[in-house]
């Protein structure tokens, strides 16, 4: 018989109710969060680098607000904006590149990852639908996200309110709280869920992480060059530039750029939801499949 | 009484694959060995019954019809894959406790079980370090753990031996056989290792090309051959010479060495007449028992022709294992 001694705490059938099959998702936000939040280079150190860009352009929107904001190459005849005007909405350039970050190290891996580990038959054989782990991922994806992506930029709306000459202006600029957020959440579905789609391309981690990466660097920045020799339409594959279009079109602002043509807003707007619904699709996609084939082995 | 498991026409077709064929059929016992080649409809059997496919006809799971209620089967079963199913860089209790919670306990209860799960595996004050660093026995303990922590009324185990060293494939049997005594859940064990099912099972289900060929206890599974009248006799001299006189009172005999024999006593014979021959023609037994038929052969059997083809590959003999005889 077995040599092995069985330890026993003192077992006792569980008799409390289960909790119901719709609050899977929390539990799995609850987890992608706790999981992103452990260790110090998945999260901690963007959300520190997103503090500090925070807190340097507060430091030059404080100093330098009543100065003329020097726009690159002065495109589009709307060069004289002071910084005060032009800082807040310039500066979703500066949060998509933190974005870019934590979706390399939290998102675009997902769930590659889990097909790699085989995490699905982890969840799946249990009460846990598609629904739940999609929707479960990407709250937590998105709450990470919202931090760096809407975080930063309504705190840097409260003091441009802060710097407001009279209570008139003030009440003028409130309006700059509902915009920041609006250009805080688009930017959050772009870097939450368009890297989750990417991620649920393939099998493999590395491949996901490089499909992502290259999609966004290199096909984005060509895509910049071609909308300079075609129509400017075809630079909204460019998501930051989308992201930066749509954060000047509420500000009624115009900078171009080298990277960004003047995309129409529609086109801005249209691509963006469409890169964020074909993420989804292709999340659902792999994850249903995933769920049929994963417990009790491949048939 | 309602079975554990009811099926009735079930049928589940990939395309033009037909996996699962009509299949009626009701398992109930404490450790139900789940057997069949590879591509016999197991897998696709399993699924059907966690409602993770759609299908026709029925599969009740404790009562519940798998395709309406597949989320509260799966908060009532557990579930122990054959591969790795892990999340990279959690500890087994971290494990544990998330799986717990999936099953919808709370927190607090799923943390408190994790541990309680983990401590019943064997694992200790290991259940601390990150699972990426374990061996393959250590490995196989969570898979259990995290089966269990939610309280399931059936575990569903697919090869849980595999990979083990003898040592740790015994603790897991050992396991197994008290799970049922200790936490009144009934077992399905899907295994290739047909001495685990020997050993451990008290009923089998036997699966070929999408059908269930055999369902019963151990001992109907061993049928015709595991019957009293099935005798092997030792002799001291001359086998042959019993055989040939064995052979004249009707029973049917089968020399295996000088002074060994297997024989079929004739419908209503008792040992006796082996005894009262023997004695008559001036014989000496040295040992006489009834001969049992391992599981092998009467899976080999059950399966048909297609079993000499499954002899030799999927099926095989655990490194140190000694099947019931």
């Amino acid at each position: 018989m077995s040599t092995g001694q069985i330890h026993d705490l003192g077992y006792k059938r569980y008799v409390g109710s289960r909790r119901s099959v719709g609050t899977r998702w929390r539990v799995i936000m609850r987890h992608q969060i706790a999981t992103a939040w452990r260790g110090w280079w998945r999260f901690k150190m963007w959300l520190v680098a997103a503090l500090i860009t925070t807190a340097s352009i507060g430091a030059v929107l404080y100093f330098m607000h009543d100065r003329v904001l020097k726009v690159l190459g002065g495109v589009g005849g709307q060069a004289v904006v002071k910084f005060a005007d032009g800082l807040v909405p310039f500066s979703t350039v500066f949060y998509c590149k933190v974005g870019f970050a934590v979706s390399l190290t939290v998102s675009a891996t997902l769930v590659a990852s889990d097909l790699q580990s085989g995490a699905f038959t982890f969840y799946f054989a249990r009460s846990a639908r598609p629904v739940d782990y999609i929707l479960g991922k990407l709250a937590g994806l998105a709450v990470l996200m919202a931090v760096i992506m809407a975080v930063g930029p309504l705190l840097l709306a409260g003091v441009r309110l802060g710097l407001a000459d009279d209570l008139d202006q003030l009440i003028t600029l409130l309006p700059m709280l509902g915009k920041e957020l609006a250009v805080g959440v688009v930017g959050t579905l772009i870097y939450a869920v368009v890297p989750l789609g990417f991620s649920a391309l393939t099998d493999n981690k590395r491949h996901a992480l490089a499909l992502w990466a290259a999609y966004y660097i290199v096909v984005g920045s060509m895509a910049g060059g071609v909308a300079y020799a075609t129509t400017p339409a075809v630079a909204a594959i460019d998501l930051p530039a989308c992201l930066h279009t749509i954060s000047l079109h509420l500000y009624d602002q115009r900078f171009g750029g080298a990277r960004s043509p003047d995309i129409p807003t529609a086109a801005a707007l249209i691509s963006v939801f469409g890169h964020v619904a074909a993420a989804i699709a292709v999340v659902f996609w792999r994850v249903r499949r995933a769920q049929q084939t994963g417990v009790g082995g491949a048939s | 009484m309602t079975a554990l498991i009811e099926l009735a026409s079930l049928t589940k077709r990939y395309g033009a694959i037909t996996a699962l064929d009509g299949v009626t059929a009701a398992f109930d016992g404490k450790i139900i060995g789940l057997l069949g080649p590879n591509g016999a409809g197991k897998s696709t059997l399993l699924k059907c019954l966690l409602g993770l496919l759609p299908y026709h006809g029925h599969a009740r799971v404790l009562g519940l019809e798998a395709a309406a209620d597949g989320a509260e089967i799966r908060d009532r079963v557990g579930y122990m894959p054959e591969q790795e199913a892990f999340l990279s860089g959690m500890s087994a209790v971290e494990l544990c406790t998330y799986a717990g919670e999936l099953s919808g306990l709370p927190r607090t209860e799923a943390m408190q079980r994790a541990h309680a799960a983990l401590y019943y595996a064997g694992l200790e004050e290991k259940r601390y370090q990150p699972i990426d660093g374990y061996s393959t026995g250590m490995k196989q303990r969570v898979k259990l753990a995290q089966a269990l922590v939610h309280d399931p009324e059936i575990l569903f185990l697919d090869e849980p031996t595999n990979g083990l060293d003898p040592q740790s494939r015994e603790e897991m049997l050992h396991l197994i056989v008290d799970l049922p005594e200790r936490r009144g859940c009934a077992i399905v064990l899907s295994t290739h290792l047909l001495p685990d099912v020997d050993r451990v099972c008290d009923r089998a289900v036997i699966m070929h090309r999408g059908a269930v060929r055999f369902a019963g206890t151990i001992d109907e599974l061993r049928g015709a051959r595991g019957r009293d009248s099935e005798l092997f006799v030792s002799v001291k001299a001359d086998a042959a010479r019993l055989a040939e006189v064995l052979t004249a009172a009707g029973a049917t005999c089968t020399v295996s060495s000088p002074i060994a024999l297997q024989v079929d006593l004739p419908a209503g014979a008792t040992s006796q007449l082996v005894f009262a021959t023997a004695r008559a023609h001036g014989l000496q037994i040295r040992e006489l028992g009834v001969r049992r038929e391992s599981v092998e052969a009467a899976f080999l059997r059950v399966l048909g022709d297609d079993g000499a083809r499954h002899s030799d590959a999927p099926y095989r003999t655990a490194p140190g294992a000694g099947g019931r005889r």
